[in-house]
């Protein structure tokens, strides 16, 4: 950084803001933490509490990759305060599935090619289930409004489309559930909380 | 990954509450934000867009998330609105037609109309803007240059792109602003002050807590045009909000969004011009608004194309009100 640059004085450097306990309910576990108070909730769940489920992809609410469940309802996990969250329950991706068993939502994306490079499959799972959870026979607008906020650059939406119409369909009781191409295999984030998965660079 | 500038996070329960927070700070020389949905703070605050070292949330305030239908409050969050069947339609449609649905869930009315205003120039990252030495907004203490119209430093001309802010101004809406020397109500249009910077009349420490509505705006039927890049998710390029009491013609109002630094308001034209029932009365209207407003070349879309596309927006959105009838 140039001395005497043009506004550099507008930079101030503040110290951390105090550390304060967040709790909430994470997939139905209650988290008690330290977080600071200014903390985002993306922040707090990925490197907190450990779902990497969570995905940061803008970080700016375009791509809708870091949607989570807040009290059922589906928000950007990127432009929320942990703070103005705290007691809520909180639901995300890895809390679809039902131990090793898929929601019906998640096998219908293995099903009809839903997610391809896989980034962004949270986010629209995540906002698919809150779809479903209010309606099992969304209309097409339904569906295109619900997925508006997420976005794919690989499978061109039809693919996700066709997903969402199959999920429900199977909660109508439609449609038979799909049986999974492999066996269930064990929870991939097996590790608990004294032990969360970090990425590269966070491990303590 | 961009890092979260450091700031205290408070939470007052009660509107007094913060209030007094509010005037604490304000004694102490503290500077401060307001946060409601986050949804326009956050990720200018990630980008190191004027932060400070304090933010006051309005989330744990009890109450302020009520739509009656004559009067909305500051916390009530555009999905809410959106599917509200208490709320006035117009003012429904044009909170569906926010952002994505995702954002929606977050976003508040408040936030909504004290939206920052926005710049090719503003919305950057710190380095980037580091690298044009800043812009007239952004760092107005450097001293820096306005990068949209060179030579001229007196008015900033970053664009305000609200969408609900024309409506709620032609079903001629009322705030109330809440602050340490007490509340007070105003007309919506004299909420918003031409200047990208100043961009409200919002004293130090106030923030605005209900938009009222008068009693005829029940008998106002209206209509919401907007123009945006992507219709999923981006800000409105243009957008044009009409109302009338359906049978008299010289009911009309008009206003415009996303043009200049705060909404407009175009009576003065609708009373200058004849019968707009008809399709060349329109069309002469639409011209008339396209020449009233001055956008600049600090969106995504040229300024000539929005300017353009202001009277197609205008003379739609009076013809959605005569498909009403």
């Amino acid at each position: 950084m140039g001395v005497g640059m043009v506004g550099e004085a507008h930079v101030p450097m503040l110290p951390a803001p105090p550390s304060v306990v967040w709790r909430a309910t994470v997939n139905g576990r209650l988290e008690e933490l330290l977080a600071p108070s200014n903390a985002i909730l993306l922040d707090v769940l990925r490197d907190r509490v450990g779902q990497l489920g969570v995905k940061r992809g803008c970080d700016l609410g375009t791509c809708g990759c870091c949607a989570v469940l807040i009290d059922g309802e589906p928000r950007l996990s990127c432009m929320t305060l942990a703070g103005d969250v705290a007691g809520a329950a909180i639901t995300t991706v890895e809390g679809l599935a039902d131990g090793h068993h898929l929601a019906p939502i998640q096998a219908c994306f293995a099903e009809h090619g839903g997610s391809q490079c896989g980034f962004c499959t949270p986010g629209f799972l995540v906002t698919a289930q809150a779809l479903l959870d209010r309606t099992t026979n969304p209309s097409a607008s339904e569906i295109a409004e619900a997925i508006e906020g997420n976005l794919c650059r690989c499978t061109g939406y039809q693919p996700i489309i066709d997903s969402i119409k199959a999920a429900a369909e199977v909660l109508r009781g439609e449609a038979e559930r799909a049986e999974p191409r492999t066996m269930p295999h064990a929870d991939p984030h097996p590790a608990g909380q004294d032990e969360p998965i970090l990425p590269p660079g966070h491990a303590r | 990954m961009m890092l979260t500038p450091p700031f205290n996070l408070h939470h007052p329960t009660t509107v007094d509450e913060a209030c007094a927070l509010a005037a604490r700070l304000l004694e102490e020389g503290r500077p401060f934000d307001w946060v409601a949905g986050g949804t326009d703070l956050l990720p200018n605050y990630k980008w190191h867009i004027e932060t400070k070292p304090d933010v006051i949330s309005l989330a744990r305030i009890e109450g302020l998330d009520a739509i009656e239908t004559d009067r909305i409050g500051c916390m009530v969050r555009l999905h809410d609105l959106a599917i509200s069947e208490v709320a006035h339609p117009l003012i429904a449609t044009a909170a569906s037609k926010v952002a994505s649905s995702l954002i929606r869930r977050s976003a508040t009315l408040g936030g909504n109309l004290c939206l920052d205003t926005r710049c090719f120039w503003f919305n950057q990252s710190e380095d980037w803007r580091r690298s044009i030495d800043w812009c007239h907004k952004a760092d107005c203490g450097s001293g820096a240059e306005c990068r949209v119209i060179p030579n001229q430093n007196t008015l900033c001309v970053a664009t305000y792109q609200g969408d609900l802010a024309p409506s709620l101004l032609v079903l001629n809406a009322t705030v109330e602003l809440i602050g340490p020397s007490g509340a007070r109500t105003l007309p919506l249009r004299d909420f918003f002050q031409l200047d990208g910077i100043t961009r409200n009349v919002l004293k130090p420490g106030e923030f605005l807590l209900m938009v009222h509505l008068p009693e005829d705006a029940a008998k106002r039927r209206g209509a919401y045009r907007k123009l945006r890049v992507r219709e999923s998710w981006d800000f409105p390029e243009a957008g044009v909000a009409a109302s009338w009491v359906p049978g008299d013609v010289s009911s009309l109002r008009l206003a415009s969004t996303g043009l200049e630094s705060i909404p407009g308001v175009h009576d003065a034209l609708v009373a200058d011009h004849g019968d707009w029932t008809l399709p060349e009365g329109r069309r002469e209207l639409a011209e008339a608004v396209k020449g009233a407003v001055k956008p600049v070349n600090n969106t995504a879309l040229p300024p000539r194309y929005r300017k353009a596309m202001v009277s197609v927006l205008a003379a739609r959105a009076m013809g959605d009100l005569m498909e009403e009838v």
